[in-house]
């Protein structure tokens, strides 16, 4: 347990980690006071996370120490930093699928009591007790008895926390906590982030959300390239210095737009039913159109259909009932291929298991629509000296600077390379329609900025342009038009200009319907 | 009628206590293809602590039908920690493990007895004789018409099966080893996260598994063959697989998926027995269960939610 009257909770002096020779972490100096709310500004692959996870025994650092209330520690396990006090609740959740809420939080530290003082068993009622005494206290409303994959993605976070709060952690660390969840839901959690302040417990808020940062922290700390670049004192300091700090140059926020030129009518879709047990979300009676030269944005919280009706669209999900038409084309029952060949492009949400083989080499993933064509094929013989060609002419023309060019690993690449890999491959297709789902989900301001950008570029051509994605700023910055779909049905459709944050984050939380 | 119960319920009862073992180590995520061999393996022990005992005598005391479940269990567990060594020490493909242990077993437990027999007892022979299997019946329940009948004359083992039944489902299901076991079939790093140490956990799982099978393996023995040799290998683990897979790797379908597939083939045999089927055919009257297998995994097979980390390594400290 961590002592209760030291200023300083953690510290960091002089830490720096490397991976196989490349310096990740450079000589970090750091401290976070007691009780207050700090947070962790970087861009993605700045190294604010793998800090973070030395703290939770993920790692150590090769040089430097880490100190808590004074005292330099080793930490090499989680559950040495539960013994510190330090919880953590990471990007990816880690919590048992098939358990309820009440056995997830008690894993490990079950309260096992004996029958006759002979047979063991588990006393949950104590324990229950106890977790619906937080749950009320922190106002986190979980059923205990609820199977975790049948709870939504803000319930699974919250959880979490409730998991730190039953081992009575005094430093809590959230990594990216609102990356994933919409408006409302956000703002629920940090006003759980508050309380849990009010309660004197500290907390480490990582996030490349500088809104967030804004609302609740007291003091911030910027690292880029895996180095510290300042820590600010968050109310004195600009929105605007603070993403500049993150990215090391001065950003264009607002993007060059044309006004509109809207032309015919690309993609119509008509009273389209679809049953995706896949992702259990389903579309009830759609019906849109999207003309050349608009960004359409469909948008809504995580689950609500706004994947399933890009995959739809694009060929993954079959449609029950209604109908898709691309220009003069009913392309309702067409493979996915033939919608590719009938001039449609695709940026699918999940990137790393949709949108690219990460087992194969990068050549291979930029022609995987068009590899059975020429110059890529021969009759039955794949070109790959064409395949080669093309990559490398692709790296320069995008400015993609990779490790080993053309012979990096796919996997390899950051998610930020990934994408933008993914989406010049869409866009060299020369379609008609492009849709992009979820474009710039986890990616950080840098590359959101200039996805936007590519967006707003596809739609200046005279492209029509599908977007669907979870953020608000996102289909503001870039729509035309903006589809509200809560449920698997679109609750509300209008020009983008006329409708408020208040309004659409309404929509998407299905207030009105 | 009470023929097709009784032998219905000698079979059933060792096939689901394996397919039980099958589920303890599936659900903490170690695959378990090698249940065939650790069932022959655990007979074989068995069949070994009675030979070591009571000399190469053909006829056994009766007292020794007790001590050779002992035999079998620790034979079993002993057997399965090499399928745990090989997949959580060295990280090897678990099916490829399991696979690998069940052809071992086989040649093993031929090998073991002949020079058993050999270098103890100077004799030639390929099998171990078991003592008569001991019977028991419930003088209040046996009267009770219907259910009588599967407490007339049962095979001594069976309430001890019953009892290590419920006793297997109150471990998984109602402490705190079963949930961690359960968890790290699930999500191994979450438990990691808690403290909990998976690749133990993982090891002891396993071996239960073993110990489980290893005594089912011997009740088969006892019940299909009353000796111990290289014919105990009939397939019976790969078919308690198929049980503890289409009861969803859960504790109380698959006792239901195991009684189907015993009760298919007694009532196979007595039909077989009674219209005098030619011996030529028997086999494939024989056949009927493992056919019937095939039928459920068609259509039973869509609703299967295996654990979600089964057969995956865990790696420590993986970021």
């Amino acid at each position: 347990m961590v002592a209760q009257d030291c200023p300083n909770i953690i510290e960091f002096r002089h830490v720096s980690k490397s991976f196989s020779d490349v310096a990740v972490l450079k000589d970090i100096n750091l401290t976070v006071r007691r009780g207050e709310i700090f947070a962790l500004l970087g861009e993605n692959g700045s190294g604010k996370s793998l800090l973070m996870n030395m703290v939770f025994g993920g790692c150590q650092p090769d040089s430097g120490e880490i100190l808590i209330c004074g005292e330099p520690v080793q930490i090499s396990s989680s559950a040495e930093a539960f013994a510190h006090g330090i919880g953590m609740v990471s990007q990816h959740y880690s919590l048992i699928s098939n358990a309820t809420v009440l056995e997830n939080v008690i894993l490990g530290h079950e309260p096992t009591r004996r029958l006759m003082r002979l047979i063991p068993y588990l006393d949950t009622s104590k324990a229950a007790r106890k977790v619906q005494e937080l749950c009320n206290r922190y106002g986190l409303n979980l059923s205990l008895y609820d199977r975790i994959d049948y709870l939504s993605e803000a319930s699974q976070q919250r959880v979490e926390i409730l998991k730190m709060l039953y081992r009575d952690s005094e430093l809590i660390i959230l990594d990216e906590p609102t990356a994933m969840l919409a408006p409302q839901e956000a703002e629920r959690l940090l006003a759980i982030v508050r309380k849990l302040q009010d309660d004197g417990r500290t907390v480490i808020l990582i996030s490349h959300r500088l809104e967030d940062v804004k609302q609740v922290a007291d003091r911030c700390a910027v690292l880029r390239q895996g180095r510290l670049t300042g820590v600010f004192k968050v109310f004195a300091t600009s929105t605007r210095r603070l993403a500049e700090r993150m990215v090391g140059h001065a950003l264009d926020f607002e993007l060059e737009r044309q006004p509109a030129v809207f032309g015919d009518v690309v993609l119509s879709v008509r009273n389209l039913c679809v049953e995706y047990s896949e992702n259990k979300s389903t579309l009830h009676d759609i019906s849109f159109d999207v003309r050349a030269g608009e960004v359409f944005a469909v948008i809504g919280v995580a689950g609500s259909g706004e994947s399933a009706l890009a995959d739809a669209i694009a060929g993954l999900a079959p449609a029950d009932s209604g109908s898709i038409r691309l220009m003069d084309r009913d392309i309702t029952q067409d493979s996915v291929r033939a919608r590719s060949l009938a001039g449609m492009a695709y940026i699918p949400d999940d990137r790393r298991n949709k949108g690219l083989f990460v087992g194969l080499p990068i050549s291979d993933n930029l022609v995987t629509k068009s590899y059975f064509q020429p110059p890529y094929s021969k009759g039955a013989f794949l070109q790959r000296g064409e395949f080669r060609r093309y990559a490398v002419q692709f790296l320069k023309r995008y400015g993609l600077q990779l490790a080993k060019g053309i012979y990096t690993p796919t996997y390899q690449m950051s998610d930020s390379e990934q994408q933008m890999l993914i989406i010049g491959r869409e866009t060299d297709l020369d379609a008609r329609l492009i849709i992009f789902s979820k474009p710039t989900q986890g990616l950080d301001i840098g590359t959101t900025l200039e996805i936007r950008r590519r967006v707003v570029a596809e739609r200046d051509q005279g492209k029509a342009v599908l977007l669907t994605t979870n953020e608000l700023d996102g289909a503001l910055a870039c729509a035309d038009t903006i589809a509200i779909i809560h449920d698997g049905a679109f609750v509300k459709v209008g020009p983008a200009n006329e409708m408020s944050r208040q309004e659409l984050g309404e929509y998407m939380m299905g207030v009105h319907r | 009628m009470s023929s097709v119960v009784f032998n219905g319920t000698s079979f059933v009862l060792p096939l689901i206590i394996i397919a039980i073992g099958g589920i303890y180590s599936e659900r903490s995520g170690v695959n378990n293809l090698a249940l065939e061999g650790f069932a022959g393996f655990g007979a074989f022990s068995g069949g070994l602590v009675v030979v070591l005992l009571s000399g190469a005598s053909a006829n056994p005391p009766a007292w020794m039908f007790w001590l050779s479940f002992v035999g079998a269990a620790l034979g079993g567990a002993l057997f399965s920690l090499l399928h745990a060594l090989l997949c959580l020490r060295f990280k090897a493909n678990h099916i490829l493990s399991g696979v690998a242990l069940n052809v071992i077993a086989l040649a093993l437990v031929g090998l073991l007895i002949e020079q058993v027999n050999l270098d103890l007892y100077h004799t030639f022979s390929n099998f171990f004789q078991l003592p008569e299997a001991a019977r028991l019946t419930l003088p209040n329940l046996s009267s009770v018409p219907l259910v009588g009948m599967l407490f007339a004359n049962a095979y001594a083992y069976a309430p001890v099966i019953t009892l290590l039944v419920l006793l297997a489902w109150y471990v998984l299901n109602h402490t705190s080893f079963g949930l961690r076991l359960r968890a790290c079939g699930d999500n191994p790093e979450a438990v990691a996260a808690t403290g909990v140490d998976v690749v133990r956990v993982r090891y002891q799982a396993v071996a239960i598994s073993g110990a489980l099978a290893g005594f089912g393996g011997l009740c088969f023995a006892y019940s299909q063959h009353g000796r111990i040799s290289t014919t105990i290998f009939m397939g019976f683990g790969y078919l308690a697989i198929a049980g503890m897979v289409l009861g969803n790797w859960r504790i109380l379908p698959t006792i239901g998926a195991c009684a189907v597939f015993g009760f298919a083939r007694s009532v196979v045999q007595h039909l077989a027995l009674r219209y005098g089927i030619e011996y030529s055919m028997l086999d494939l009257a024989m056949a009927v269960p493992y056919a019937l297998v095939l039928l459920l995994i068609v259509y039973g097979y869509r609703s299967s939610t295996p654990p979600k980390a089964l057969g995956k390594h865990y790696e420590k400290n993986r970021l």
